[in-house]
């Protein structure tokens, strides 16, 4: 926590000469918000609940993923090792050999491998973080009592729900859950013949997901109408908080890409359930012809993709917008390039839609084309880099306390750089024919969209936990929380460049057949320990996390921080309708620290006689 | 320092020589950001006297660094793509005319399965020579265009020959052309990048790469049925 400095003005008398003050008036909003336990905290349409209740899942979901994440890297780094002792976890999943020695079946490897990456990419990183704080920010930021639609805001988390209850059902099948790798290319995805994981759980897999895209685009256009229609009074687009920005872009890039997603889905439940051929052509498997004709594997590609690669801005997005507010907030210093940052968020989420294809260089798909994609690849990383830049100044010549949410947002700031860098690599045909489903690939997204995109999320909840829970989360075990894990993410990713540039595939369930790979035994031993640390890391986190929801220092002021948002403005568990009296008025954007000689400004004080407004 | 697989085909040094610029410019922009951001974190550190600058780059005085920065980029992104451009062209937009030797090479649950044209010289004719088992090795002549015609019978799989820099899908419904010309002889192994299947990780093959005299003689014995 921020050490405070004395006051320059007492926010709360002026808070109360305003006309706020922290008593609900019955009269006014008693009736609207009833509260039984069930519509507390079940079915509640409270935005800040539904916020929670995203959280939690995607956590849930975060320790599913992570737990298989550390199984078949058991198999990668210690290929030899008995796992009997997981049976009573994984049951059928572990083989015992007629000597008594355990290893996993490796149906249930590339099982493992697809679910991780399902969960971790939709679950906890699109759910678990957008889902969560654009629920939780966007209201409490922009000065409104809730979403526009509370009701389709609950909803959108209980499709959530039922899609991760779907998921989880699909884990228990006999035959497994879907194990086609978490792109579920046709036909290995398509036919039931091909894997066994292509049967009733990819079936349970697809029905998963289309509920799971109905869940965004029913979160995304309340975000989008919440943003355009309940500002306050004084909030225009250019003084909304950075947070607030890459919200509302990432809504409107997931409701232009995620139903061309279900489209793909759709097509292929069809190839599978109703003997169609969209995808499908010219196949015998173990030798018996099948009768599909005329489909085109590519097809599901290019629309896959035109949800994939949107999909990394929805992940890394809300991630930039938390830094942003975090370092500006901790520097104690205005985000630097206010304006160059929204035009940059902009610009992403405009050419994210443009570069789908540099997933495709090896698929055969027209080489010609290819170039065009290259071209807006190299682009969009200047957006990215100016956004690397003003996060580098913003540091520079500021006052850096280092707190914890401050020290995640400078390791998402050396993630981004680091993995975006190597995107240089991959962005290159040439070079991406190399390295193409190797573990560069593995490498690189997992730097710049997994544990970036971690690091941010980890920044927001340490940053706005007191807002969320009214008690501080405990700092030490949040430092030891950092430092583990960035140390274990660096030591698990950085040896996979070596890896993939000398080209060992990924998605092997043994390298044992290879002379090339086994070279690499050690550094595959070394990667999985540094996973089991980074895992510990993690149970850490979550103790320090729930224990701090019921036992952590509460918190006394209502603004710890010293913060300039609007959330800082409501009272600590205002309750639904969020600010008890009248809205906050809006007079200035959010980043006025050390103004005409103030620590900060909150947006809702007024600009003095001779202050203008200027950002 | 070499980090790469020996390089032996023909682009495989262009590709190299690529990778290198690039990790130029990337270690160029990762130690200047990462640097200043370190040095940032510790010249900067909170103390309670330490008065923080306030400007906000909306000022194009201001905002001149970040402007030079996103010029760079934008250089070496153009540079990066003018030098990349005939590499790729070389690779993948233009098949040699002169073919010395056509093979299709087609993926299946789980082995690659080779056809050679028979002593007609032609494929696709009834005198094909078909080659299907797994880890079988072929033989290919060294310093010749190599035409593969790419396919697949059942799922997608991914040629990938990591010393050739050569990797393609094979896709069920196409044929995808592509070449490679050695210029070294060795075994080399010949795996699949692309999830397969649950024996993915064991599907592989060998080419032998060797003079034009021996690979004849082992295409008189592939005729003749005599080989091993």
């Amino acid at each position: 926590m921020a050490k405070v400095q004395a006051l320059d003005y007492d926010v709360d008398k002026y808070l109360e000469e305003q006309g706020y003050d922290d008593h609900f008036h019955e009269h006014e909003h008693g009736d609207k918000y009833k509260v039984s336990f069930i519509s507390k905290y079940i079915f509640s349409t409270d935005h800040k609940t539904i916020a929670k209740q995203y959280l939690i899942t995607g956590m849930a979901w975060a320790f599913i993923g992570a737990f298989f994440s550390l199984i078949f890297r058991l198999q990668l780094g210690f290929p030899d090792m008995d796992l009997s002792w997981l049976r009573p976890i994984l049951g059928g999943w572990i083989n015992i050999n007629s000597e008594g020695v355990g290893s996993l079946s490796p149906d249930f490897y590339y099982a493992m491998v697809t679910i991780h990456g399902t969960v971790l990419v939709f679950f906890v990183l699109t759910a678990g973080l957008s889902g969560t704080f654009s629920n939780f920010l966007i209201p409490l930021q922009i000065g409104a009592r809730d979403m526009a639609s509370p009701f389709l805001n609950m909803l959108s988390y209980w499709f959530f729900f039922l899609a991760s209850v779907i998921m989880l059902l699909s884990l228990f099948l006999e035959s497994g859950p879907f194990a086609g790798g978490w792109v579920a290319y046709p036909p290995l995805s398509a036919l039931p013949q091909a894997m066994m994981g292509s049967g009733m759980g990819m079936n349970l897999w697809l029905f998963s997901l289309v509920f799971f895209v109905v869940s965004v685009l029913l979160g995304g256009l309340n975000y989008i109408t919440t943003v355009i229609n309940l500002r306050t009074k004084g909030m225009s687009f250019w003084r909304l908080p950075l947070t607030v920005w890459s919200f509302f872009v990432t809504a409107i890039i997931g409701l232009l890409s995620f139903p061309v997603l279900v489209a793909g889905f759709v097509l292929l439940l069809l190839d599978r359930l109703l003997g169609t051929s969209f995808y499908l052509s010219d196949i015998f498997i173990a030798g018996e012809p099948l009768h599909h004709v005329g489909g085109s594997p590519i097809l599901y590609q290019h629309l896959f993709w035109f949800l994939g690669h949107p999909e990394v801005y929805i992940i890394i997005l809300p991630a930039m917008g938390i830094v942003s507010e975090v370092m500006s907030t901790h520097a104690r210093r205005p985000i630097f390039g206010y304006k160059a940052m929204v035009y940059s968020i902009i610009a992403i989420g405009f050419l994210s839609f443009l570069v789908w294809a540099h997933h495709m260089f090896v698929s055969g798909m027209d080489p010609f084309l290819a170039n065009f994609f290259i071209l807006f690849t190299l682009i969009i990383a200047v957006p990215s880099a100016v956004k690397v830049f003003n996060w580098i100044t913003t540091l520079y010549k500021g006052n850096i306390h280092l707190t914890v949410p401050m020290l995640f947002a400078i390791g998402f700031v050396s993630f981004f750089i680091s993995g975006g860098l190597t995107g240089l690599f991959l962005g290159n045909a040439p070079i991406d024919i190399q390295m193409h489903d190797t573990y560069f690939v593995v490498a690189h997204f997992h730097i710049v969209m997994g544990v970036a995109a971690f690091f941010g999320m980890f920044a927001g909840i340490y940053h706005w936990f007191p807002k969320m829970f009214g008690r501080y989360m405990n700092q030490t075990l949040g430092k030891i929380h950092f430092w583990l894990t960035i140390v274990a993410a660096y030591m698990v990713f950085w040896p996979m460049h070596y890896l993939g540039v000398a080209g060992v595939p990924r998605r092997y369930y043994t390298f044992d057949s290879f002379v090339n790979f086994s070279q690499f035994d050690t550094l595959n031993q070394i990667i999985t320990i540094f996973a089991f640390v980074g895992f510990t890391a993690q149970l850490l986190f979550a103790f320090n996390f729930f224990y701090s929801i019921f036992y952590g220092k509460k918190v006394s002021e209502r603004n710890p921080y010293r913060a300039n948002t609007l959330e800082w403005s409501a009272p600590t568990n205002p309750g639904h309708g969020n600010w008890p009296g009248k809205l906050p008025v809006v007079h200035r954007w959010p980043y006025d620290f050390h103004k005409n000689g103030s620590d900060y400004r909150p947006q809702y004080v007024p600009l003095d006689p001779d202050e203008r407004d200027v950002h | 320092m070499n980090i790469f697989p020996e390089a032996v085909s023909t682009y495989a040094h262009e590709m190299d020589k690529l990778f290198w610029l690039i990790t130029l410019f990337a270690g160029l922009g990762f130690f200047i950001t990462i640097g200043i951001l370190i040095y940032s974190l510790i010249r900067f550190r909170y103390s309670p006297q330490r008065k923080p600058m306030t400007f906000r780059g909306n000022t194009f005085r201001e905002f001149r660094w970040v402007a030079l920065g996103m010029a760079l980029l934008a250089f070496a992104d153009f540079y990066v793509l003018y030098d990349e451009h005939d590499t790729w062209d070389k690779m993948m937009q233009s098949v040699p005319e002169e073919k010395d030797l056509h093979i299709a090479i087609t993926g299946r649950q789980w082995n690659w399965i080779f056809t050679y044209p028979g002593p007609d010289g032609k494929l696709y004719t009834a005198d094909d020579v078909i080659i299907n088992e797994p880890n079988s090795t072929i033989h290919i002549p060294i310093h010749k265009n190599v035409v593969f015609d790419i396919r697949s019978v059942d799922v997608i799989h991914s040629v990938f020959l990591k010393e050739a820099r050569f990797k393609y899908d094979a896709i069920p419904g196409r044929t995808i052309t592509k070449w490679v010309q050695f210029h070294r002889p060795g075994k080399y192994e010949l795996i699949c990048a692309e999830l397969c299947g649950v024996l993915h990780s064991k599907m592989r093959n060998f080419i032998m790469v060797e003079s034009e005299e021996v690979f004849q003689q082992w295409l008189d014995e592939l005729y003749a049925g005599t080989n091993e």
